[in-house]
């Protein structure tokens, strides 16, 4: 934020030594919008303009064809009382919790097991190959290890536990856990690398001294190592909160948020109001609540936690 | 070896198998012949090896292959019009302290800020309006607005540590604005323009959402939006050559990642988004 500070000499634009005409002076004075136009507009018209824009449908009865009727805060007190939104909020709720256990805690797990640990790179290397693939492809992979006579079944009959296999996408809450695995075997690569570098980067001699002291294996962590990986930590929760806030391509592939809807999450919810049943209106309020949601979550979280450090 | 890191060892090899075996599902199934498939335990390797023909049959029947083509196309001019949009709008803030740079900077920034979801009714309504919907250029104009915002934070902050006497020195010698972009400001970012151009490459290529919104025929829908439509209108029928598919669209970000790991942890580390 350093260049917040510094002198402005916006006023004193540099002198044209050849020609001061009235031309190149007044091309000079214009030349910084020239450059800054075309990122304005498209920024402006296709990201800036549709967020007013949906902000307002969310006050309509907009249907996607014909003039949108101003219909006040009736789709926000539907939406309050929608069985269906209930169900998308739980499982939103679940998706956000899923996310900080699984991929953040696992992700840690990895990170302190194989740092400084011989062959520790071929260790992690398993986590970070799906890292590398696309939430579709994930969802499309996982989609054939959790259907019926998917791969998850099929081999828990293999090694004898014929009493665990299930219908893992066709049963709430069961769907969406086992879609939290799936983006849980996608998601912890991230995690490893980001906790590998905030050990990289805390000092040794706290670490050293309580080592001399014979603090070892968990207590070592626990006291030592896990208050020092702190800003780290802040990073990792922070991104994966909002990413699991904001997930969709892995239950569009694997469920489309059903059966029966029962797997949707205020992300999917909104898509299918809005382009499959055409209440382009209500979908505006469920984008406007989740966008309230993600920018107060964010809010609240950096607030607290930097009030804390 | 001490005994607390035989532990580290053991549950190492116990979570990277439970990483790998998906994978091997995944690998056995898709280079099984689709008429095995249903004949075979899903854990037993196949007889034969089928992987080519599933490729072939997801490229060319389900045609994929036309959506890598328009999605290459997407990927790499979106993301390269993107960095040069955001280094031009970066120079006007920070190398032409342009009046109220900060709140030029915040606009730009903005786009970062909002799930996806705020823009997807309006963007659908205007493009059928304006017949941008289900066209490659409406697409592009998508993905490169999308991508500014990442881009103009990036390459703004890499700005700001280039001393401001160079650019000086260069216009008290009468060098005009767009020879000081194009001669001291660029040749010194190539790492920024770079590090954004392969995050945005990346993050085109895996969009499903605003494919599926803002298009529909074969020959304009990305790669990933293809890969959902041929899993809906195939997982019954074959799923080899779903698998077979999924493993093909990953083949440019695989490479992609493992060849410059460390642009995407810098990435990582830049923003949320």
């Amino acid at each position: 934020m350093s260049q917040l500070t510094e002198p402005s000499t916006a006023g004193a634009q540099p002198v044209a030594l050849r020609g001061p005409t009235t031309l190149t002076r007044w091309l000079h004075g214009i030349a910084p919008y020239l450059f800054l136009l075309p990122a304005v507009v498209l920024v402006g018209g296709w990201l800036l303009w549709p967020f007013v824009r949906t902000a307002y449908l969310s006050l309509t009865d907009y249907k996607g064809i014909g003039a949108p009727d101003f219909v006040g805060i009736d789709n926000y007190t539907k939406l309050v009382s929608d069985p269906i939104l209930s169900d998308s909020f739980r499982n939103t709720i679940l998706w956000v919790i899923g996310t900080l256990l699984l991929p953040v805690g696992i992700g840690l797990l990895i990170a302190v097991l194989t740092f400084e640990l011989t062959g520790g790179a071929l260790y992690r290397l398993p986590f970070l190959l799906p890292y590398a693939i696309s939430g579709t492809a994930v969802g499309v992979m996982w989609e054939f290890m959790l259907r019926s006579n998917g791969a998850l079944n099929s081999m828990l009959e293999l090694i004898g536990l014929e009493g665990l296999t299930r219908s893992w996408l066709l049963r709430a809450p069961v769907n969406t856990w086992s879609m939290i695995v799936a983006a849980t075997w996608q998601g912890v690569g991230v995690s490893v690398l980001l906790f590998l570098i905030g050990l990289q980067v805390i000092p040794r001699d706290p670490i050293e001294a309580a080592r001399l002291d014979g603090a070892d294996g968990w207590r070592l962590f626990r006291d030592i190592t896990f208050p020092l990986l702190r800003p780290m930590t802040i990073v990792v929760v922070g991104i994966s909160l909002v990413n699991s806030l904001k997930t969709f391509d892995v239950i569009w592939v694997m469920t489309q948020g059903g059966p029966a809807r029962s797997s949707e999450t205020l992300a999917v919810t909104m898509y299918r109001e809005t382009f499959l049943l055409f209440r382009h209106g209500y979908g505006s309020a469920i984008a406007v609540v989740l966008s309230v949601i993600v920018l107060g979550v964010s809010w609240l979280y950096l607030s607290r936690t930097l009030r804390s450090t | 070896m001490r005994p607390a890191n035989l532990l580290r060892h053991g549950i190492m090899l116990i979570l990277g198998a439970i990483w790998i075996i998906p994978l091997y599902f995944v690998l056995i199934n898709a280079v099984t012949p689709p008429a095995e498939y249903r004949k075979k335990e899903l854990y037993a390797p196949p007889s034969s090896f089928a992987l080519g023909d599933n490729i072939s049959t997801a490229w060319n029947a389900a045609k994929l292959g036309v959506s890598v083509g328009s999605t290459f196309f997407y990927a790499t001019v979106g993301a390269a019009a993107a960095v040069l949009l955001a280094a031009m709008a970066a120079y006007a803030i920070i190398g032409l302290r342009i009046r109220h740079g900060f709140f030029w900077f915040m606009v730009l920034y903005a786009g970062t800020i909002f799930p996806f979801q705020m823009y997807l009714s309006p963007l659908y309504s205007n493009y059928v309006r304006f017949n941008l919907y289900d066209k490659r250029i409406g697409l592009l104009l998508l993905y490169t607005a999308i991508a500014i915002p990442f881009g103009v934070f990036v390459i703004r902050n890499h700005f700001t540590s280039i001393p401001y006497e160079l650019p000086e020195a260069a216009r008290i010698d009468g060098a005009s604005s767009i020879r000081i972009f194009g001669q001291i400001y660029s040749p010194l970012s190539l790492n920024a323009f770079a590090t954004v151009f392969i995050l945005q490459f990346t993050w085109i290529w895996n969009d499903l959402l605003f494919g599926l919104t803002l298009s529909r025929s074969a020959d304009v829908r990305p790669i990933m939006t293809a890969l959902a439509g041929l899993q809906g209108q195939y997982a019954s029928a074959s799923i080899p050559v779903v698998l077979a598919g999924a493993l093909i669209v990953s083949v440019p970000t695989f490479v992609l990642f493992f060849a410059v790991q460390r642009v995407f942890v810098r990435g990582l580390g830049a923003t949320t988004q």
